[in-house]
């Protein structure tokens, strides 16, 4: 039978293992992050939820420093939005956009949420008329024109909308064309002759059949979408040539002069498309920055080139660093995340005031150290916990030189 | 449009509604011939008189030495109702057409089979005319099934024989009588119709010819 059972002892034996509880300072769009926002961002979080179930379309910007937080309030707002669909969009990766954005809706929403839109917009141009009141026999063709008949007048495109209807029409009504229609609809590439077989042009690569399925799924969805496009500076440092990079030939010889570099063209390209997104009913835009600075710079180029789509930004909103009480919460939050995970919950419910194996004056100097930015007083963190773990010293020795 | 509505005609229980009106609406002919006409219109006028304009009479009918399946289109005109073959005639209530809408197209099945020509799947005559396809049909997915269950007509999206060579129909409306015979409509996902029941009059498989015109 156990009497006595050394409780922190044991958790120091579980954190011996290799087991850090602060594990990654970065937050990434992949990877999913399970702790909500400490308190003091808790008015943030409402005054964006709010902005978006009040508007149809928008672009909010988010200023926060780097590290304060932004890739993380992504997964809190996917967290908390559950009427609403919401993307994370790097543009690390620029090339393609309509084609990579339709690719995230897809992997996010899978097949099942194609297949009802797919369903709900056949019903709605026709298919399910009744013969004799009762029979379904539908005519394939009819659909189609009486498809482009009621949706044409909203899309620019009119080819593209064309293919995309005969996609749709072919997946629902068509059962010997369903599955490549529907390997077309997932925006799998195709050869010329899966694309003669369906009667269409293009595979969904070609831009304005991406934006086009693009515009028809977000405009059809039940649910919202909001795409959460991080470090939308990127912008502007591909429109800006780095100073004293060396060029290997002059760029202007191909590409103009004054500026234009392949870079510098594909980040216009890429503002262009992002702002063309704003053509799509109910699409909301959340950007993040790093300054003030940069959004009007971005504001500033937008201006330039049309100057009516500056109504569509929101006031920014800002996103700050930690205030001291937050890194308690932090802290404990996390512990309690970590000890769950390693199924010693025990720990917290009969030690609810410490924060063991730190304690109040560490974390105190770790926030004056970091100034309060959430990344730093991670990799702070890490870094502590990392000795406790891996040093030969005791902890109280590890505690006190922490102390100082 | 009230329950009570439902039910625009019925023979036995002399009852009728007078005035126009469309929808998805099934007429059944009275047990001599059992015949039945699927309508998305009828008119019973103030003065007896019924009307059905363009609807598809389905049945069998007798051939020199065997019974044959039918269809076909064609306006209905019977000067007195009380005189005419009819034994009802339902209109399908919107919601229970919803559902048949939606389970027609909740799943797709490329290997249906559509015929071509209206054709009789299975009829149990008493003439001793009687006609079982169900076997060579056996696991094969039948478009447009129409069937009579006992005092009963089912409705389908499709009909599947299975490994016993009972029909399961998918996607039904069901318009039948109760035990004190009123008339009532229902909407079944599954029928299950056991061939030892002997319960089973007909079951005729509608042929995309008529429907397509």
């Amino acid at each position: 039978m156990l009497i006595y059972e050394n409780k922190k002892a044991k958790l120091l034996n579980i954190l011996k293992i290799g087991i850090n509880p602060f594990k990654k300072f970065v937050a990434t769009g992949e990877i999913k992050e399970e702790l909500g926002f400490v308190s003091s961002r808790k008015d943030l979080m409402e005054s964006i939820s709010s902005i978006i179930r009040s508007n149809e379309n928008f672009i909010l910007p988010i200023i926060g420093d780097v590290g304060s937080g932004k890739t993380h309030l992504f997964w809190n707002l996917k967290n908390k939005l559950l009427f609403h669909n919401t993307f994370y969009i790097s543009l690390e990766n620029y090339r393609k956009f309509y084609y990579s954005l339709y690719s995230e809706y897809i992997e996010e929403l899978r097949v099942e949420f194609l297949r009802s839109i797919a369903n709900k917009l056949c019903n709605e141009w026709g298919a399910l008329e009744r013969k004799f009141g009762f029979f379904h026999v539908a005519d394939i063709n009819k659909v189609r024109i009486t498809a482009f008949e009621k949706i044409s007048k909203g899309f620019e495109d009119k080819i593209a909308l064309n293919d995309i209807i005969n996609a749709i029409t072919a997946h629902q009504l068509d059962p010997y064309k369903k599955l490549e229609a529907e390997n077309w609809l997932l925006g799998e590439l195709m050869d010329f002759r899966d694309l003669a077989h369906l009667n269409l042009l293009y595979d969904l690569r070609k831009k304005s059949y991406a934006f086009t399925m693009l515009k028809i799924i977000i405009e059809n969805s039940k649910k919202g979408s909001v795409l959460f496009i991080d470090d939308f500076e990127k912008i502007i440092s591909l429109m800006k040539p780095e100073e004293g990079s060396e060029e290997i030939f002059d760029p202007s010889y191909f590409y103009g002069s004054e500026g234009s570099s392949l870079d510098n063209i594909a980040a216009q390209k890429i503002l262009e498309k992002i702002l063309n997104l704003q053509k799509i009913r109910s699409i909301k835009i959340i950007i993040t920055l790093n300054s003030i600075d940069s959004l009007e710079e971005i504001q500033r180029n937008i201006q330039e080139k049309e100057k009516k789509l500056l109504l569509t930004f929101k006031k920014p909103l800002i996103l700050s660093n930690f205030t001291e009480d937050d890194i308690f919460e932090f802290y404990r939050k996390n512990m309690k995340h970590f000890l769950k995970s390693v199924n010693y919950l025990k720990f917290t419910e009969e030690n609810t005031e410490s924060y063991f194996p730190l304690n109040e004056n560490i974390l105190r100097n770790i926030y004056k150290k970091a100034n309060g930015n959430p990344r730093q007083i991670l990799k702070l963190l890490i870094k502590i916990f990392n000795e406790i773990i891996y040093s030969d010293d005791t902890l109280e020795n590890i505690i006190q030189s922490y102390e100082k | 449009m009230n329950d009570k509505n439902i039910v625009l005609f019925d023979y036995i229980k002399n009852s009728r509604v007078k005035g126009e009106f469309s929808g998805s609406i099934i007429s059944k002919f009275k047990e001599y011939v059992n015949y039945i006409i699927f309508s998305d219109n009828i008119k019973i006028s103030d003065d007896n008189e019924v009307q059905i304009s363009q609807g598809l009479m389905v049945g069998f009918e007798r051939g020199v030495k065997k019974h044959l399946a039918f269809s076909k289109k064609d306006d209905f005109i019977w000067n007195n109702i009380d005189d005419c073959p009819l034994e009802y005639s339902v209109l399908i209530p919107d919601e229970i057409m919803e559902q048949y809408d939606e389970g027609q197209f909740s799943d797709a099945f490329p290997y249906t089979i559509t015929m071509l020509h209206t054709a009789g799947l299975y009829q149990k005559d008493p003439d001793g005319f009687s006609v079982d396809h169900l076997e060579f049909f056996q696991g094969e997915i039948l478009k447009n099934p129409v069937g009579l269950i006992s005092r009963g007509i089912c409705v389908a999206d499709r009909v599947v024989i299975d490994h016993r060579g009972d029909p399961v129909f998918y996607d039904s409306i069901i318009v039948g009588r109760n035990e004190k015979d009123d008339l009532s409509v229902s909407y079944e996902p599954l029928v299950n119709v056991k061939m030892d029941d002997d319960i089973l009059r007909f079951i005729i498989i509608l042929g995309i010819e008529n429907l397509k015109e």
